[in-house]
């Protein structure tokens, strides 16, 4: 939280520590805050470029560290291409944390199923982190993920540790076969039909770009999940993260404030959800 | 606290006559200003005006303001202010809308500390409505052009002279010190403002008899959504100036940019935005995805008359307009809000309780 003396809007000195190559197009920024900023799994952080302005991106790190907060970015447009010429040393700023967490607390029991496409898994590295640390309460976590090709599948390099814990799964997909790939093709959604998730005691979280969220969210409500079962990482352009300058609103929700992972079952009836 | 009566020369003391603390009030309507005459203004509206052309949201939150520095140079990050400033002549409709933007910038989780240290530095002389302007329609929306509450002192100007009522200490200790004459209001000067105040609700009612909605805080018009085509026939005559939304005193909606100062110091600035620009719902993104949340123009008009009308009171438990009818004035597309919500309404329907709850 930002100290009472200083303006909410001001961001807080961080220093680039580390910048790790995750994929042609996908950097992660890792950032060392002057002050630690302790995040849940789920909200977001506004980064600074000092003199060009913020941008929001949610942790892909473990809320269990947070004095190193990782921010995995591609490279998509005019900020992000700033973000990705970054090089350690540089000072940043970061204000935060914002939103509401995934709500951990209440997977007690349940199977948590995480859906992710593209830089999508970025935001829900920290829902795995976080399970991780202690799979204890949840029943079960299936992870489905989807990526363009091989080159762009994130974080590699840490599936198998990942998969490899009891209670965990995991699949990949590609969109289109490729040399040197064995495993399915075909966008995420062909991952999700005829799960064996028990309907009636589980969550989906998923993330990703805006036709994906909309497809898989489909395709889940084809498999019989309810609304209420279902998350979505519903990032707009949140500017001040506590709901006040009006951007991000779906209906009454500002999902700086009331997301940026949101219960379907709210946003459901209103247009332009996708 | 005491209700008095004051002479139209006490009256013409309390607009000009305050040497040494700032006095905000409403000049003449052709010019959209509220000013400061203690700098010798000689334009000022009298009381008996409708009320002023230009909101006094921007007392409260500027056009554009810096929100503090950072980088190096910034050992003395920019406090907030807090000027002692009277702001004179602000109308039923204008307190209503203060409450409003209390509930948004300073009753959530965080407080914008810039907006409270001048709401709390202000002192509030309200005015009753003795005239309206045609686009006038506090009444629709369950208001009256007098004020009840959120005042330190308010006057209904009568045929000569007028009733200040202080309602504060701090407004009492106002009239006390303001070195003008008073007298306790007597029982005809009283009458006289319930007269004028039942009169002028009646003005009101009936001129927008034809405008077939009520409502109020706790009830609504039901409203199409945002997707729904039936808006297109108000979009066609929106040009997206955004006037309606920089004129409303309760579109408080914001742009946060960054400039440089010098080397490694950096400023951070707020101005106002409009929901009605397409830029306002520019998304990051390429492929797959879609570069604006609301491309659409008739859905961002729909946001925000939903947003006056259907969100704001599942946010906050207020209804987002207050009636002043500005956007009606200020629209160069003569969109009439009134019509749009009279046309479109299907049903009311009543604001669960909870208000802020309601998107726990």
């Amino acid at each position: 939280m930002i100290s009472e003396s200083e303006s909410a809007y001001l961001p807080q000195p961080a220093e680039l520590v580390e910048v790790i190559d995750e994929t042609p197009t996908i950097k992660t920024l890792v950032i060392a805050p002057q002050e630690s900023l302790a995040f849940k799994a789920g909200q977001f952080v506004q980064l600074t470029l000092p003199g060009l302005g913020e941008a929001p991106f949610t942790p892909s790190s473990s809320p269990l560290n947070p004095e190193r907060i990782a921010m995995t970015i591609l490279r998509t447009g005019a900020v992000t291409d700033r973000f990705h010429d970054c090089k350690p040393g540089q000072t940043l700023g970061l204000r935060g944390p914002f939103g509401k967490g995934y709500p951990i607390d209440e997977l007690k029991g349940k199977e948590v199923l995480v859906v992710g496409g593209g830089v999508g898994l970025a935001p829900l590295r920290a829902l795995i982190l976080a399970l991780l640390a202690d799979l204890d309460p949840v029943k079960r976590l299936s992870i489905k993920y989807g990526s363009r090709c091989m080159e762009e599948l994130l974080y590699r390099r840490e599936h198998q540790t990942w998969s490899q814990q009891n209670k965990v799964d995991l699949a990949c997909t590609i969109d289109h076969p490729q040399r040197g790939w064995s495993g399915k093709t075909g966008v995420v959604t062909t991952l999700l039909k005829g799960l064996d998730i028990d309907r009636g005691n589980s969550y989906v979280f998923v993330c990703g770009p805006g036709v994906m969220l909309k497809f898989a969210t489909f395709t889940l409500i084809d498999e019989g999940f309810r609304p209420d079962q279902i998350y979505l990482s519903m990032n707009r352009r949140m500017s001040c993260g506590m709901g006040l300058c009006g951007r991000c609103n779906i209906g009454p929700y500002y999902l700086c404030k009331d997301g940026p992972d949101i219960n379907y079952a709210l946003i459901q009836d209103y247009p332009d959800v996708f | 606290m005491a209700t008095y009566y004051v002479d139209d020369a006490g009256i013409e003391k309390l607009l000009r006559g305050q040497r040494g603390k700032s006095t905000f009030a409403p000049v003449k309507t052709a010019r959209l200003a509220w000013v400061d005459p203690v700098n010798g203004e000689t334009d000022l509206a009298d009381l008996g005006e409708p009320r002023s052309a230009q909101s006094p949201k921007g007392l409260f939150l500027p056009a554009a303001e810096s929100v503090g520095r950072y980088g190096r140079s910034t050992a003395a990050a920019t406090a907030a202010r807090a000027d002692t400033a009277v702001v004179l002549g602000i109308r039923a409709c204008g307190l209503r809308a203060l409450k409003y933007l209390d509930q948004v910038m300073l009753a959530g989780d965080f407080q914008d500390a810039e907006y409270r240290a001048r709401r709390e530095g202000m002192l509030l002389i309200s005015c009753d409505c003795v005239d309206c302007t045609d686009s006038c329609f506090c009444t629709l929306v369950g208001g009256r052009p007098y004020a009840t509450d959120g005042y330190e002192v308010n006057l209904t100007p009568l045929e000569h002279g007028c009733v200040a009522e202080a309602a504060t200490e701090r407004g009492q200790e106002f009239l006390e010190t303001a070195g003008i004459q008073r007298t306790p209001a007597g029982k005809d000067q009283l009458a006289e403002r319930d007269r004028i105040r039942a009169e002028m609700t009646d003005r009101l009612k009936r001129q927008n008899e034809r405008f077939a909605f009520v409502s109020d805080d706790q009830t609504q018009p039901g409203l199409p959504n945002e997707g729904d085509a039936a808006w297109q026939e108000f979009a066609a005559d929106c040009v997206e100036c955004g006037a309606c939304t920089n004129i409303c005193p309760t579109c408080h909606c914001f742009y946060l940019y960054d400039q440089i100062l010098g080397a490694e110091a950096f400023e951070r600035v707020r101005t106002w935005d409009s929901c009605l620009l397409s830029t306002y719902h520019r998304m990051a993104g390429g492929a797959n995805l879609k570069l604006s949340a609301r491309p659409r123009l008739y859905s961002r008009l729909a946001n925000r008359v939903l947003h006056k009308f259907t969100y704001s009171p599942q946010q906050y438990g207020l209804l987002g307009c207050v009636g002043c009818g500005r956007c009606v004035d200020a629209c160069l597309g003569a969109i009439d809000i009134r019509e749009v919500v009279g046309k479109l309404q299907r049903s009311s329907q009543t604001t669960p309780a909870g208000g802020r709850e309601a998107s726990a």
